[in-house]
Parts: C-alpha cells; structure tokens; sequence
C-alpha cells in the first residue's frame, strides 16, 4: 500500500509552477499571520467593523466556509448511509474539503470574537435558546466526526508507517464510518439549516426575519459544497491528468447539484414574490426600498445570487452538450460556489446596513450604514483561504484523498 | 400458492413492531414535553438568569415625557460620568433632535430599554445578558465572548463593542458626576444597566429608586425639568405608575414584540 502511494506519487515536486504555487501560498498564510497579528495585539479597531456594522467580512467567510464544506455530510450520506456506492470515489475528497472549511470557519471566528481567551464559554455557559449556542455546539461536535473520518485517510500515508498501531486505530475509526456519516447528517441538518436562523430569528430586523432563512441555507449550502466537491476534483484532475472520476458519476454529481440548487432557487424566488412582490409589509418594503436606494445588493442579488449563481450552473448542470465541454462545466461548478458566497455576503450585509427605524420623529436619524473591509480583515481571510488551499494541494499529493487508479474505491 | 401461505403465515404487526412502534412513539412525546415544558422551553427565558440581588417584587420602568423635554443634554452627559463613558459615539443614552410628521420639533432620547422579550438575551450564546427578576437586563463582562450577536440582534441600537481598549479622558467628569462603575475591557459589549449598581445598593440601605436620588438612574435624577421618571411599577404609589396612569404612553416599535419597560408621552399633547 505505502509503496504504491510513494510510486504514484506525483514526480513534479521540483518543476516550476509548483514552487510556485506554494510560494504564493506561503505568502497568502504570512500575509494573513500579520493580520493576525495585529488583530490580537490591537483588538477589533484595526477593521473596518462597526457599532452600525458588527459583522462582515469574517463572518461571510464562516459562513461560506461551513456551506461549502456541505459537500462532506451530502456524500458522507450518500456513500455510507444510502449506501450508493458509485458515489465512493468522492466521498473522502468531500470529507477533506469539509474538513478544511470548518477549520478555517474556526480560524475565522477565532478571530473575530472580541474576547478568543474564551472561546470555550459555549461549552460551559449554556444558552439553549440562542441558535447561536446551538450552532457552536454542533459545528464543534461535527469537526470531531470530520477529524475521526479524515484520521484513517492521514494514517495511510506512509510517515505513519513506523507506528502499525495508529494504522490499525484508523482501520478501526474506519469501521465507524455508517454512524458517524448519520451523527454527521443529524447535526449537520441542525447546523445549517441554524446558520440562517442566525439571521431568520431576529423579528427585529425585517429583511431577515422570516421562516424560509434556515431552508435557503440548508439546500444552498448542499448545492454549493457539491459543486466544490466536484470542482475541486475536476480541477485535480486537469493537473494531475488523474480522472478519478468518470463522466457518468460527474454527470450524477451535476445533477445533484442541479437538483439543490434548483430547489434553492424555487424557494428564493418564492420567498421574494410572497415578501416583496405579492403582499407588503411595510417594514420589510421600506427596508428593502432603503436598501436599493443606498446599496448595490438590491442588483447583486439578481445577477449574481439569482442569474450567476443559481440560473446560469443549473442550465450548464443539465445540459449535456455544456457539460460535454469541460472548461464551461467548471465555470458552471464556479458560479454555484461564486452565488452561495455572494449569497452569504448580502445577506449578512443587507440586514445591518438598513437597521429599523426606532424614532417617532421624521428626520431619519438612522441613516443606512456602509461597509468595506480593511486592509487587515482582507489580510487574515486571505491567510484562512492560502491555509486551505495549501492543506489541499499537500493532502491531495501525499494523502490517499482520491482513489489510485486500477484500486477498488474505499466503501 | 405456497407463497400465498407464506404471506398469510406473517401477521401485518408483530408483536415487536408494535413495541418498536410504540416504544418510538413514547420516546417522541417525551422529548416533546421535554422541549415544550422543561428549562428548555420557548417560554423559559426568563429562565436564563443568574443568581443576583434582584428580586420579583419589583419590576423596575421607565417614563420619558418628549413634550416635557428642553433638549439640554443633561442626562447623556451624567450617564456618560456615571457609567465612565468617554467616547460619544459610545453612549448608552443617545439624544438628537427630531420633528414629528406634523412638524413639531422635539429632543429624542433613549436609554436601553429593558425588554422583557429581549431579542438579545435570546441570541447570547453564552447566557452573558440576561433579563432580571426585576425586568433589568443585565450584563456579565466576564462572560461574554464578544461575538455581537445581541449588536445584531437588538432593533433599537442600544449596545455598544469595545472595539480597542477605551483610555480616553472622560470630559464629562467631574462637572456631570462621578464614575460609579468599572470600564469595560477590550473585546466585550457594553450598555445602560438602569444604573443597576445604584438600585442594587439603594434597596440594600432602605432607599427607593426613583424617590432618592442616590438609588436612581443618574440620568432620571440630574433632568431638570422631570422630564423622566423611574421607579417599580408594581408598586402603584411609584412616580412610573403614576405617570402611567397619568398620561397616555406609547413604547418604541411596539409591533417587535419586545415589550420595552421605557415608556414614552408624545412630544406635543395637541397633536394626538
């Protein structure tokens, strides 16, 4: 086993555009150290964050870091729990990217928290009915599913030759599989699915309070973090001319994604028809007015959430002659991506830049905010994204993520 | 035919699927009432307490007359020497001018204003915000993590972050009064506390808010023209319950639900 992985390992460790990769991964992580850096020694005044605007960017990148590691509890049930075994070849790759997204989630969060000192108060000061307190709680009990379903993955690798035991220990985690993948289902349904309920709770703030928020999450997230999935195997297999998966399972993977994405669509236009186009709450029309006077989210929700995002890749999705072309079913992968993320920005955003009118006056003191990020925030998210990428370049090189070729899938 | 007897021989519910059946059955309503009725449900916020000196037996409010109001600042600047709080754009009590929609000009202003459903104290992951047996919603700067869900959450602009550590000079000390409680470090949030200190400890020497001055809200007590009042509204000889009974009060985005405990009379009584 170690002897095939050593052989099949890629040969290119001393060619070019490697080094160069990691040469720029290096610098995305050293740059995002000093952001770091600065946030820890200065406190939360080095972004562009505000009263008006407590959350941002960060948040937008935990957020879209948790959605789009979707893809490991999607296939992880698929694989292990519906036991479509085709699915198989994917499943460890969907595992990993899980992996690295809730890890950067935490990175982020870490980060953005005022007091990261006690980032352990969740676990002992209990508020049950904070959805926030739930989704803590589930996202650290889902990382520990992720870790106990990548450490046999990590174990093969031949570094770990020397210690037999912590091969056969991830022989035995291994067997766990079927539970962990409905445990993993279980909590990630609850997560995010509650990811949304953050926004879709708060009955004061009219953009984002209604009961569809938890939906567009879930199947947004399932959408997107199978389209990475897939992405990211196919954009491995374009470099390493390793195609670990066949164009029928590519063509079973797109039309999952289709499919969630589709239903995500449905539910977002709904949404909007029942709230804005159908009925009007004034509360909820004067924001939404607010926001399209002030903002350009109005407009990017459109053509990036609604046309880019979700119209455009379930049409490349479905359709063969598209998919056929390998360059324009990647950009199809992409924009899904692309939309959860922008998704997630707006919605995030929109909610805080037009807060309720509290007043009995007319002078409109609450005037729309406005946000950018600063130059330290971009820095550390930057550093979060170099630190993925540069997890996945190495796993996919030295760790079995995808099947060898000619060897029976892992089931 | 011989399948037909097979088929026969196996009865639609075994005795251990109607175990299973039942068994699930009970499992579910159990956990039901677990959620509907035990510390776990949706009505037992008031259940995410913590041990304090507060106690049912008052319930503490507040009255702000706009029609009253001169508009002098006086009680922004004694809660900002009273709670230490240097910055402006800080403030736990905001006032700015406003115009009515038939264009009186009155002041605005407004403390936090205590929510009994408080769309915070709901959101804080960590019980670090919580409303008291006496309707104050109070703050633990130990606790909290400093994520600003509650920012988020509340509708009315009340709380308030650390942003960076606050060493600012407080311009507003001594003219406007004495800090009376500890700054807040970096990294947590901050609000109006209804000057709990001061009823806390009023109550413990026998005084009573909203009647002396040294156990009420320092903003209630420097108004020069009474403009606000404080004090518990289950106690009907109270200067709130006699404002409210007094006059006709209306409470800030009252369709949010978050039943406020600060109670307002309209900027000019001819409009009404």
């Amino acid at each position: 086993m170690a002897a095939g992985q050593l052989a099949t390992r890629p040969s290119t460790n001393n060619n070019l555009p490697i080094r160069l990769w990691y040469a720029l991964l290096v610098t995305m992580i050293g740059v995002g150290l000093v952001g770091m850096f600065q946030v820890l020694w200065n406190g939360l005044e080095v972004t562009n964050l505000t009263d008006r605007v407590p959350w941002g960017l960060w948040i937008t990148h935990d957020l879209s870091a948790i959605g789009l590691g979707a893809g490991a509890f999607t296939f992880s049930a698929v694989v292990y729990l519906f036991r479509i075994k085709r699915f198989a070849p994917i499943a460890r790759a969907a595992v990993f990217i899980g992996f690295l997204g809730y890890t950067s989630a935490m990175l982020a969060l870490a980060m953005d928290i005022g007091r990261p000192d006690r980032f352990w108060h969740p676990l002992v000061y209990w508020n049950v009915h904070s959805v926030l307190w739930e989704i803590t709680m589930c996202v650290i009990f889902y990382s520990t599913v992720l870790v106990i379903e990548f450490l046999p993955i990590l174990f093969e690798n031949p570094v770990f030759a020397r210690w037999p035991k912590l091969g056969k220990f991830g022989h035995k985690l291994h067997a766990l599989t079927p539970i962990l993948a409905v445990i993993g289902l279980g909590l990630s349904l609850l997560h995010q699915s509650s990811l949304g309920a953050t926004y879709g709770v708060l009955s004061g703030r009219e953009i984002w309070f209604k009961p569809s928020m938890p939906v567009l999450f879930i199947l947004s997230a399932v959408a997107g973090g199978v389209s990475l999935t897939l992405l990211a195997t196919m954009i491995v297999w374009k470099i390493t001319g390793r195609e670990v998966i066949d164009k029928y399972l590519r063509r079973d993977i797109a039309r999952l994604a289709a499919g969630a994405l589709s239903a995500y669509l449905y539910l977002k236009i709904w949404d909007w028809a029942a709230t804005s186009y159908y009925s009007h709450a004034p509360g909820t029309a004067d924001a939404l007015a607010r926001l399209a006077a002030t903002t350009p989210y109005t407009r990017s929700f459109w053509l990036i959430e609604v046309l880019l995002g979700a119209v455009v890749p379930i049409i490349i999705l479905l359709n063969q002659p598209l998919r056929r072309r390998h360059g324009v079913f990647m950009v199809g992968l992409a924009l899904a991506v692309f939309g959860v993320i922008v998704n997630r920005w707006n919605v995030t955003l929109s909610g805080l830049i037009v807060p309720p009118e509290w007043s009995p006056g007319v002078l409109g003191n609450i005037v729309a905010a406005a946000y950018l990020p600063s130059w330290t925030e971009l820095s550390v998210s930057l550093g979060i994204l170099g630190y993925a990428l540069l997890a996945f370049t190495l796993g996919v090189r030295h760790l079995s993520i995808y099947p060898k070729e000619g060897e029976d899938t892992h089931a | 035919m011989a399948e037909k007897k097979a088929e026969s021989k196996t009865p639609l519910l075994t005795r251990r699927d109607v175990l299973k059946i039942g068994g699930a059955t009970g499992a579910t309503v159990l956990l039901s009432q677990g959620i509907l009725l035990g510390p776990w449900s949706p009505d037992a916020i008031e259940g995410i307490h913590r041990e304090s000196e507060a106690s049912t037996e008052h319930e503490w409010h507040m009255g702000i007359d706009l029609s009253k109001c001169i508009g002098c600042h006086y009680c922004v600047w004694a809660c900002q020497a009273t709670n230490d709080v240097p910055r402006d754009e800080m403030r736990w009590n905001v006032g700015f001018p406003e115009r009515t929609e038939n264009g009186v000009d009155f002041f605005m202003t407004r403390p936090c204003l205590h929510c009994q459903e408080a769309p915070c104290v709901k959101v804080c992951p960590v019980g670090a915000t919580w409303v008291r047996e006496d309707g104050i919603v109070a703050m633990d700067y130990d606790r909290c993590i400093g994520c600003r869900y509650c920012e988020v959450a509340c509708p009315y602009d009340v709380r308030r972050f650390n942003w960076d550590v606050v060493e600012d000079e407080n311009q507003y000390h001594p003219t406007w009064g004495e800090p009376e409680v500890e700054r807040r470090p970096r990294g947590v949030i901050e609000k109006c506390t209804f000057c709990v200190h001061r009823i806390d400890r009023g109550l413990a020497h026998g005084l009573t808010p909203g009647v002396d001055p040294q156990a009420t809200p320092a903003c209630v007590a420097i108004c020069p023209v009474n403009a606000r009042v404080f004090g518990d509204a289950k106690d009907p000889s109270s200067p709130i319950s006699k404002f409210l009974a007094e006059n006709e009060t209306f409470r800030l985005r009252e369709d949010f639900g978050t039943e406020p405990k600060v109670h307002y009379v309209r900027p000019s009584r001819e409009e009404v």
